[in-house]
C-alpha cells in the first residue's frame, strides 16, 4: 500500500456549554443551554507512507490528542474523511485496534495490580499472537528495554521509566504497523529519553512500523523525526522535513555558561549577552549564523568555563515565531 | 484552640458546598425512610403501640434513624483510611495538633452541616408529608441535645478506632465494611432495639452502638425519661471515653508501625 | 464467542489474583459479609417473630423472598461489579475506559470482566441456605414445573438489577453528580423486594407495577410457588412475567448502553 494513513479536511467540533452564573442563571440553564463550539481540528489533510516517523508537534490545546483519538478509533470526527490502513477506524473499531499499537504518557495500557510479566501474557492472549512471535518480540523487547528487573514487579509500584518501557513493549508485542506515541518521554531524565528514543529508532527502521510521535520536546523530534507536522487552533501549520523548518523557522537558540573565574568582559562574536549575573552568562545566537558548537568553540577559546548548558527552543516559541513572521504562505 | 473552631468552620462550609450529593442523598432518606415506614406499618398491623411506641412514633423513628444516619455518618467513614493511603497523614501528623483532635475538629464541621443540610429537612419533608411527633416539653429538648452531642462523640471516637486499621494493613476497607455493618443492626438503626427480644438487647448494649443512633431516638421519641434517661447518658459518656483511650492507643502504637503508602 | 467468554475467564482470574494477594484481608471480607448476612437476617427473624409475620406473610415465607432475592441480587453484584455506577464513573472520569476502547475486544466483555466482587460470594451461599431453608420448611406442594421455574426466576432477578447497573453506568458518560440516587432503585428495589408487595402503599406499589416491573420478579412468583392468592386480581399469567420484567429490562439497559458508547465516541471525555 502507498498510504497508510489518510487524512482528508478532517473536522472535529465540539459544543461546549457556558455556564450561567448565579440562581437564575441556574434556572435558565434548565430550559435552554447556551453554547460555543470550539473547532478542535479545523480542516486537516495530510498523508503518511509506510515506515514513516513522523513528528506531530503543536502547543497545548492546539488538536494534537484529538487528532490522535480519531486516528486511533477513540473519537469519531465531525468532519472529513480519515483513513488508516485502509479502515476507517472508527467504524471496524477492534479490526483497526489489532493493528496499531499505542501508549499515552499519561496512562499506563497494563494492568495495575498486576505484574508486568502477567500483563504481558495476557496481551498475548487478547491479541491472538503466535506463541513463537510472542518469544522471539520479548526476547528483543526485554533485551533492547531492559525489562528484566521489573518483570514481576506490579505496575502500580514501577517508576515512570520503568513504566514507560513497560508501555513500549506492551504496544509492540503484536507487531503493529503503526505506532502512536503521546508525549513517550515527558518527564523523564534525559538518560531514560535517550533510551525510549534509540528503542524507538530501532523499531521504526528494523520492523518498518510506521511511528507517529506527539511531543513537547524539540529534541525528540530532533533526534527522531525526517517529517515534521505542526499544528495549531486546529490547522495544519506545517508539514514537511524538520532540516526545511530548521532551516526556516529556526531562530535564535540560548546558551547559559557558568565562567569558572569572574570577568568584566564577556563578548563574544555573533552572540548577544542578554543575561549577566555574576559568573554565569546567557547569549542569545542565530541559528543560521553561527552553530552551538562553534559558539562554544569560541568562547572556550577566549575565556575558562566551567559548565554550560543549551536552552532549546521550545515548540511554542517556534510557533510563535511562525506565526509572528508570517513565514508560512497560505 | 483557634485552629480548632477554624477546621470546624472550614469543614462545615466544605460539607454545604456538596449540594449535589446532598440533594440526591436526601432523595435516597426520605425513600428509604418510607420504605421501612411501609415495613414498621405492616408489622405494627391491628396494634396501636409497642413496647412504649405509637404507631405517629414509628413513623417518626423511620424519619430519625436516616437524620441521624447521615448526622453520625455511621456506617460510611473512611477519610482518615484515604489519607493514610494517599500519603497525606504525613503532613497531617505533622501539623501542631494532636492527630485525634485534628479528625475530631473536622468530623464536627461535618456533623453540624449534615444535621442540618440532611437532618433538619429530612425531619422537616416528613412533618410536611407524613406527619411526626416531637418532643414534649423543655426538658427533652435539652435531654435530646446533650444525647445528640454524646452519639456523635460516641460515633466518631469508633469511627477513629476503626478506621487507624488503615495503619497496620493497606486493605483496611474490608475491616471498614465489616465493622461498619455490624454495627447497623446493634445501632438500632434498621428497628428500633426494643423491639428485640431481652436478650438480644442485654448483648446489644455490650457495645457502643446502641448509644448512637437507639440513643438519639428513644429520648426524642420519650421513652427514656428518668433514671433511665440518666443511665443512657452515662453509658454514652462512659463509651465515649472508652473508645477514644482505645483510639489514643492504637494511635501511639499505629505511629509507631506506620507505612506510608504513597500514590 | 468461545474466544470471547475465555478472555472474560481470564479477566475475571486476574481480577481474583490480585485480591488474593491479601489473603487475611479477602478471608475476612468474605467471611464478614457472610456473617453480616447472618445478622442482618437474623435481625429480621426475631423481629417477625415477634411480631408474627408481615402483612400476613409468615417468617419462613418472608424467608423465601428473602433468599431468592439475596442470592439473585449479590450474584448480579459480584458479575456486573464492572458496570457498579459509581466505580464505572470513576473509570471514565480517570480516562481507562479509553485504553478498553483501544484493545480489540468488545468493550461491554472487558468491562464486566473489569472487576469481580468475590466478597459477595458469601452473600450469596449465605442467601442461598436461607432460600433452601425456607423450601425446605414452607408446607408447599413442589411440582416439577415449579422446580423448573425457580432458576429462570432467579435468572430475571439477575438480569434486571444488573440492568440497573447498566443504565446507572451509561448515565456516568454524562454526569457523575448525584449517581447515587440509582441506589434508590437498586438498594431499594432489593430491599422492597424482600417484603410482600401488599404492604406497600399504591402509588409505591403501581411504580414497581408499571414503571419499574419489580413486582413481577419476586412477589408474583413467589406466590405461585407458596400457592398464595392473588390480592390485586392480576390475570393468571402474571407470575410467569419475570423473565419478561429481567429480560425487558436488560435489554432496554444494552440499548442505552450502546448508545452511551455512542455518545462517548463523539464527545471524547
Amino acid at each position: 500500500m502507498s498510504r497508510i494513513i489518510v487524512v482528508s479536511n478532517l473536522q472535529k467540533h465540539f459544543r461546549v456549554f457556558k455556564h450561567r452564573r448565579g440562581m437564575g442563571g441556574a434556572f435558565r440553564n434548565l430550559f435552554s443551554r447556551q453554547y460555543k463550539v470550539v473547532r478542535a481540528v479545523d480542516g486537516v489533510s495530510f498523508q503518511i507512507r509506510p515506515g514513516e516517523l513522523v513528528g506531530y508537534l503543536g502547543p497545548n490545546g492546539a488538536g494534537k490528542s484529538t487528532t490522535l483519538k480519531m486516528l486511533t478509533g477513540l473519537l469519531v470526527p465531525s468532519g472529513g474523511e480519515l483513513w488508516v490502513n485502509d479502515r476507517v477506524p472508527w467504524r471496524e473499531r477492534q479490526a483497526h485496534v489489532a493493528t496499531i499499537g499505542a501508549v499515552f504518557g499519561q496512562r499506563t495500557t497494563l494492568w495495575w495490580d498486576l505484574p508486568v510479566i502477567e500483563s504481558l501474557d495476557l496481551l498475548q492472549y487478547i491479541y491472538k499472537i503466535p506463541p513463537h512471535r510472542f518469544r522471539r518480540n520479548m526476547a528483543e523487547f526485554r533485551k533492547m528495554l531492559e525489562l528484566d528487573p521489573f518483570l514481576d514487579t506490579p505496575v502500580r509500584s514501577l517508576s515512570l521509566g520503568q513504566r514507560m518501557r513497560a508501555d513500549l513493549c506492551a504496544a509492540l508485542l503484536h507487531d503493529p504497523i503503526l505506532l502512536f506515541l503521546d508525549e513517550p518521554t515527558i518527564g523523564l531524565d534525559v538518560v531514560a529519553k535517550e533510551r525510549i528514543r534509540q528503542f524507538i529508532r530501532h523499531v521504526n527502521r528494523e520492523r518498518g512500523t510506521t511511528v507517529i510521535l506527539t511531543t513537547h520536546d524539540l529534541s525528540d523530534v530532533e533526534k527522531l523525526c525526517e517529517r515534521v507536522m505542526i499544528i495549531d487552533q486546529g490547522r495544519l501549520l506545517f508539514d514537511g522535513a524538520l532540516d526545511t523548518l530548521r532551516e526556516r523557522f529556526g531562530g535564535k537558540r540560548a546558551l547559559v555558561v557558568d565562567f569558572a573565574q569572574e570577568y568584566d568582559d564577556v563578548t563574544v562574536a555573533d552572540a548577544q549577552v542578554i543575561e549577566r549575573d555574576g559568573r554565569r552568562a546567557v547569549y542569545q545566537f542565530e541559528q543560521e549564523v553561527l552553530t552551538a558548537s562553534e559558539l562554544i568553540g569560541r568562547l572556550s577559546a577566549r575565556y575558562r568555563i566551567r559548565d554550560l548548558s543549551v536552552r532549546e527552543p521550545d515548540i511554542e516559541a517556534t510557533v510563535r515565531r511562525i506565526y509572528e513572521e508570517r513565514l508560512l504562505e497560505g | 484552640m483557634r485552629l480548632f473552631w477554624e477546621l470546624v468552620k472550614l469543614s462545615f462550609q466544605r460539607q454545604l458546598t456538596y449540594r449535589a450529593a446532598t440533594l440526591a442523598g436526601l432523595a435516597t432518606n426520605f425513600f428509604f425512610g418510607l420504605l421501612r415506614a411501609s415495613v414498621l406499618i405492616a408489622l405494627y398491623g391491628a396494634r396501636r403501640e409497642v413496647e412504649g411506641i405509637s404507631l405517629d412514633g414509628v413513623i417518626t423513628y423511620t424519619a430519625l434513624s436516616q437524620a441521624t444516619l447521615a448526622y453520625l455518618s455511621m456506617f460510611w467513614w473512611y477519610d482518615v483510611m484515604n489519607s493514610v493511603y494517599s500519603g497525606d497523614v504525613a503532613s497531617d501528623l505533622l501539623k501542631p495538633m494532636n492527630y485525634f483532635v485534628f479528625w475530631l475538629a473536622q468530623d464536627l464541621g461535618r456533623a453540624l452541616a449534615s444535621l442540618l443540610t440532611r437532618g433538619l429537612t429530612i425531619m422537616i419533608a416528613y412533618a410536611v408529608f407524613v406527619g411526626i411527633t416531637m418532643p414534649q416539653g423543655g426538658g427533652q429538648w435539652l435531654a435530646l441535645g446533650v444525647v445528640l452531642a454524646l452519639s456523635w462523640l460516641v460515633s466518631f471516637a469508633w469511627r477513629f478506632l476503626v478506621n487507624l486499621a488503615s495503619f497496620w494493613t493497606p486493605n483496611a476497607q474490608g475491616v471498614g465494611r465489616f465493622a461498619f455493618v455490624l454495627s447497623w443492626s446493634l445501632s438500632g438503626f434498621l428497628m428500633p432495639l426494643r423491639f428485640f427480644p431481652a436478650w438480644f438487647v442485654r448483648l446489644a448494649y455490650l457495645t457502643p452502638f446502641p448509644y448512637t443512633v437507639n440513643a438519639v431516638v428513644e429520648v426524642y421519641l420519650g421513652v427514656l425519661t428518668g433514671p433511665g434517661l440518666l443511665r443512657l447518658l452515662l453509658g454514652q459518656l462512659l463509651w465515649a471515653l472508652a473508645l477514644i483511650g482505645a483510639g489514643q492507643l492504637a494511635l501511639r502504637a499505629g505511629m509507631r508501625r506506620l507505612v506510608i503508602q504513597g500514590g | 464467542m468461545r474466544f470471547a467468554l475465555d478472555v472474560y475467564r481470564r479477566l475475571l482470574a486476574v481480577q481474583i489474583r490480585a485480591q488474593l494477594q491479601y489473603p487475611v484481608a479477602f478471608a475476612l471480607d468474605l467471611g464478614g459479609t457472610a456473617l453480616i448476612l447472618i445478622v442482618e437476617f437474623g435481625s429480621l427473624a426475631l423481629i417477625l417473630q415477634r411480631f408474627e409475620g408481615i402483612g400476613g406473610w409468615s417468617l419462613v415465607e418472608v424467608a423465601f423472598l428473602y433468599g431468592m432475592v439475596e442470592m439473585a441480587f449479590n450474584t448480579m453484584d459480584m458479575l456486573f461489579s464492572g458496570f457498579d455506577p459509581p466505580v464505572f464513573g470513576r473509570l471514565v472520569r480517570q480516562g481507562q475506559f479509553d485504553q478498553l476502547l483501544l484493545r480489540p475486544l468488545g468493550i461491554t466483555l472487558q468491562v464486566l470482566g473489569s472487576r469481580c466482587e468475590t466478597r459477595r460470594l458469601g452473600r450469596v451461599v449465605q442467601g442461598g441456605l436461607i432460600f433452601m431453608l425456607a423450601v425446605g420448611l414452607v408446607d408447599v406442594r413442589w411440582t416439577l414445573l415449579k422446580l423448573v421455574y425457580l432458576p429462570v426466576v432467579f435468572a430475571s432477578v439477575v438480569s434486571f438489577f444488573g440492568g440497573l447497573f447498566i443504565i446507572g453506568s451509561t448515565i456516568t458518560f454524562w454526569t457523575v453528580e448525584s449517581i447515587e440516587a440509582i441506589n434508590v432503585l437498586t438498594y431499594g428495589g432489593h430491599e422492597m423486594m424482600t417484603f410482600p408487595m401488599t404492604i406497600y402503599n399504591d402509588w409505591l406499589r403501581r411504580f414497581f407495577t408499571f414503571i419499574v416491573p419489580a413486582i413481577f420478579l419476586n412477589y408474583y412468583p413467589a406466590l405461585y410457588f407458596l400457592d398464595k392468592p392473588d390480592p390485586f386480581n392480576l390475570p393468571p399469567f402474571a407470575p410467569f412475567l419475570a423473565p419478561l420484567a429481567g429480560g425487558g429490562i436488560l435489554a432496554a439497559a444494552l440499548a442505552f448502553w450502546r448508545f452511551g458508547i455512542r455518545h462517548y465516541a463523539s464527545t471524547g471525555s
